[in-house]
């Protein structure tokens, strides 16, 4: 049997030989920004490479998702190494599409990059023929939390049920038989490092109608309802429930107005909101969820409009597995070096990560390669070595530990996760968090 | 001179009026260096009261806790007109005339009503006068016109010792008015203008909230999660009557105001108790009722919003003015006669500045007028609100009301009686009383 220095060393070598390469593909990527289910031309670039790679590939997996196995023959753990396929909307961006206002200013195209690179590393025969199970690269849709009524609509056409592209490949069964889920985000911290563990929030989405009665704003402003009002009412009193929120939950409610009124000379009577409302945990993420609606329906109230909300299940908190962890770790440190390789916060975003950690052991680590802010017009990935090709090494070695030697410490890193969660659980879960009232007086 | 046509009886009347100035204008300043608030007015009514003993007056006293009643009957029977001062001040403590104690000051002039009422009452009960009055003149001293200090005023209703919250609502529940047709006062306002005296107008309605939001205290630094803080409610809901406004009309004189009179006990500790006290005018009563709905709305918003529940107390507040164009025409005439030409200015009928007055719930009942006298500078109700003319404010209006009084009961009482026939009261005073009751409620709202 060959050790696994020698894998790593390997895997190494052919993954150098496709640096270039890795990084013109993430660069592709980054010059054609698509949001969330609108990917198209990312998860076809994927799915070729995939296939001129010789993986078996499948594709259009909730819309644009693909995923390419690469399976040893032998039994043994099943690994899923991730990278996100869309964008967020940034227009303004250096890389934005002018058309559609698309950028990719969360770096998820350096992610598409370190998958293809554990995966270019891995074909390999040398290194396969050392390890166990199978290996599957997802390229996941939808990551960002966007759009919310293009996602109700391919909700009502029967497209997805989960605004998430992680959540809807859990509910198609890709993770049933998944034990071990890895990605590596870029990141802004400490130039040059490799950040491990946090977590990260949770959220609920919810967007809100209220629906007034119009009038001639100049000429019988006393017939009408404002619809507009009862909105700014609602965010007040939205505002009113902050000091309630306990700062260990990291509770987020940050809302926007969509739609604020047809014209100005016009009594608003239809008012569009969308909002998260994010924390730590599940219970705080109800807490608040509860408060928010209690506030939006006070709105209503206080000018006799009526308002619709509809709560749809948003992300679950993340929480990485320290074991696995701890694998990754020593594998970046011998990338990059001990001191390189930092503890990361609880971060009060969120990801579809974390819906994966509620079911299986997974890490996300960070490549912070980037300069700017993250979700900003200046967010830029620095440092591509770092982001894709070191990224995709850390990644491929761990995989390396966890399939070799009989897939032993996969297998013990699967068997004592103590699963917060089953699949079907989550998905009873996932699906109590949705909810659509009217409430008037 | 015995005087025997009302030329006469009028000139003999406005001599005493001049002789007595130095006086009238002292009794006036005396109620204005003894400022006391609505329904506690005890010192002013007792000072009243001596200067109408010694006319000769029989004093019916302690109406209403502080009101009083003076009959002067004429040598015939006819009907009975009252002539009304008002003893209360507001409480304004930074005004100069302040009680440093109470904060009482006469920031509206009542005082200068009880000189012009003692006027009214010297001139008229010279001997001289009686044969020129078919009919009688009730000098009628009513406490609380200012609509404030709610909260003790429902305890004194609480204890049984009103049942209505102003001077003059009470007082005609008590029947003090039963004996009486029409009435006239005559009230201060700021100089505007070279006219001493105004008239015409109406006056807006109004109803009182005293709201109180029930939130839940907590350590407003260790556990405000653990409270439900009632001040946000009571803020949200003032928010969110602030945003009713642009449904407002202009022609419902619409004014929607509140302050904050219980916001918290302890600043580190979350308000579990808020009181709010809410006012709500417009051109009538009907005109307030759908506004009232909408404000009540707001302040179960405020609580629906931080889950707090709210109680709402709704107090009856006043009617609006509607002065009788009889009654008005004749004071004009008087006004011209006596102070000259430009004396008076007039002023549409549906004219309002926004403020009210319990005299709109005598003119549901009865003739009323309601004439200004335009003789202070300062913003009414404000801490510069001072009479700087007391000739206009006191002896120009006992004048004027002692010369409409003695047209309206002389030859016969024909122009008093005229009035009557031609007045159609909105109300009778037992519905006055019932509806006023009506206007009390009291609900809780409770969202959780």
């Amino acid at each position: 049997m060959v050790d696994r220095a020698s894998l790593k060393s390997t895997f190494s070598s052919s993954v150098n030989l496709r640096a270039d390469e890795l990084e013109r593909v993430s660069r592709d990527i980054l010059d054609h920004p698509e949001s969330g289910y609108r990917e198209i031309r990312t998860s076809k670039l994927v799915a070729e490479w995939l296939q001129n790679n010789g993986f078996e590939v499948k594709t259009g997996i909730a819309k644009t998702g693909v995923i390419g196995t690469l399976d040893t023959g032998r039994p043994g753990p099943h690994i899923a190494v991730m990278g996100e396929l869309d964008s967020l909307l940034v227009p303004g961006h250096a890389h934005a599409d002018s058309d559609t206002g698309a950028a990719h200013a969360c770096g998820h195209h350096a992610q598409i990059g370190s998958m293809l690179a554990v995966a270019a590393g891995l074909t390999e025969s040398s290194v396969i023929d050392g390890l166990v199970g199978k290996i599957s690269f997802m390229g996941t849709p939808a990551e960002e939390y966007i759009e919310l009524e293009y996602r109700e609509s391919l909700q009502s056409s029967g497209d997805i049920e989960f605004f998430g592209g992680k959540q809807e490949f859990i509910k198609l069964g890709f993770f049933n038989d998944v034990d071990i889920a890895m990605l590596t985000h870029t990141g802004g911290e400490t130039a040059g490092t490799f950040g491990i563990g946090g977590s990260n929030n949770g959220m609920v989405g919810k967007t809100i109608q209220y629906i007034g009665k119009a009038a001639h704003a100049g000429g019988s402003p006393h017939l009408g309802v404002n619809a507009l009002n009862a909105a700014h009412l609602g965010l007040a009193a939205i505002h009113a429930q902050r000091e309630t929120f306990r700062d260990a939950d990291t509770v987020r409610v940050h809302p926007i107005i969509t739609k604020g009124g047809a014209a100005v000379n016009s009594v608003p009577s239809d008012v569009r909101i969308e909002t998260y409302v994010r924390a730590s945990n599940v219970p705080a993420i109800l807490n608040t969820s509860e408060k928010v609606d209690r506030a939006f329906r006070a709105g209503a109230l206080a000018t006799g409009a009526m308002v619709r909300i509809i709560t749809n299940p948003g992300y679950l908190p993340a929480k990485y597995d320290e074991s696995l962890t701890e694998i990754y770790r020593h594998n970046a440190a011998s990338l990059i070096g001990d001191d390189n390789v930092i503890r990361l916060n609880h971060s009060s975003g969120c990801t579809d990560m974390g819906d994966v950690s509620q079911i299986m052991p997974t890490i996300q680590p960070t490549a912070n390669a980037t300069s700017g802010n993250g979700h900003g017009i200046d967010y830029l990935v620095e440092n591509y070595d770092l982001a894709v090709v070191k990224a995709g090494k850390a990644m491929g070695m761990t995989v390396i530990d966890l399939l070799a030697d009989g897939g032993e410490k996969g297998r013990k890193i699967s068997g004592s996760f103590n699963a917060p969660m089953t699949i079907s659980e989550y998905l009873n879960r996932m699906r109590g968090f949705r909810s659509d009232f009217t409430y008037s007086e | 001179m015995i005087p025997s046509d009302l030329a006469e009886f009028r000139a003999f009347a406005l001599r005493s009026i001049d002789t007595a100035t130095r006086y009238l204008i002292s009794t006036a300043k005396t109620a204005y260096s003894t400022p006391e608030t609505g329904f506690n007015e005890y010192k002013t009514a007792m000072f009243v009261q001596t200067q109408l003993q010694a006319l000769g007056f029989v004093v019916e006293t302690g109406i209403a806790r502080t009101g009083m009643k003076a009959v002067l009957r004429g040598a015939k029977p006819g009907p009975t007109i009252a002539i009304i001062a008002e003893l209360d001040a507001l409480r304004v403590p930074e005004h100069p005339g302040a009680d440093p104690e109470t904060g009482a000051a006469h920031a509206c002039g009542h005082h200068a009503q009880i000189g012009s009422l003692l006027g009214v009452a010297t001139a008229l009960s010279a001997p001289e006068l009686k044969n020129a009055l078919s009919g009688n003149v009730a000098f009628i001293i009513t406490p609380a016109e200012e609509f404030i200090d709610i909260q003790d005023r429902l305890g004194l209703k609480n204890a049984g010792e009103l049942e209505f919250l102003s001077g003059k609502q009470e007082m005609i529940r008590l029947g003090t008015f039963d004996d009486v047709d029409m009435a006239m006062m005559v009230h201060t306002s700021a100089i505007n203008g070279s006219s001493g005296l105004s008239i015409g107008g109406t006056s807006n309605a109004h109803v009182s909230h005293q709201v109180r939001y029930i939130g839940r205290s907590s350590h407003a630094g260790g556990a405000p999660d653990q409270g439900i803080n009632a001040l946000q409610a009571a803020m949200l809901a003032n928010a969110a009557i602030n945003a009713q406004r642009e449904t407002f009309r202009e022609s419902d004189v619409v004014r929607v105001h509140g302050i904050i009179t219980g916001g918290g006990s302890s600043v580190n500790a979350v308000p579990g108790e808020v009181l709010y006290e809410g006012r709500v005018r417009a051109k009538s009563v009907e005109a307030i009722n759908p506004i009232a709905e909408r404000v009540i709305r707001c302040y179960r918003a405020g609580a629906l919003a931080m889950g707090a529940s709210v109680e709402v107390q709704t107090v009856a507040g006043y009617h609006s003015l509607r002065q009788n164009p009889l009654m008005q025409k004749l004071f004009i005439g008087n006004a011209e006669l006596i102070l000259g030409r430009d004396s008076i200015n007039v002023v549409p009928y549906d004219q309002t500045h926004g403020g009210s007055t319990d005299m709109g719930d005598l003119s549901t009942i009865m003739p009323v007028i309601h004439p200004y006298a335009n003789s202070a500078s300062g913003i009414g109700h404000g801490h510069d609100y001072l009479i700087e003319d007391y000739d206009r404010a006191v002896v120009a209006p006992a004048k004027v009301m002692t010369a409409t009084v003695l047209e309206l009961l002389g030859d016969n009482a024909q122009l008093s009686r005229k009035v009557i026939e031609n007045h159609e009261p909105a109300m009778t005073k037992q519905q006055y009383v019932s509806f006023q009751r009506d206007r009390f409620t009291k609900d809780t709202y409770d969202p959780t």
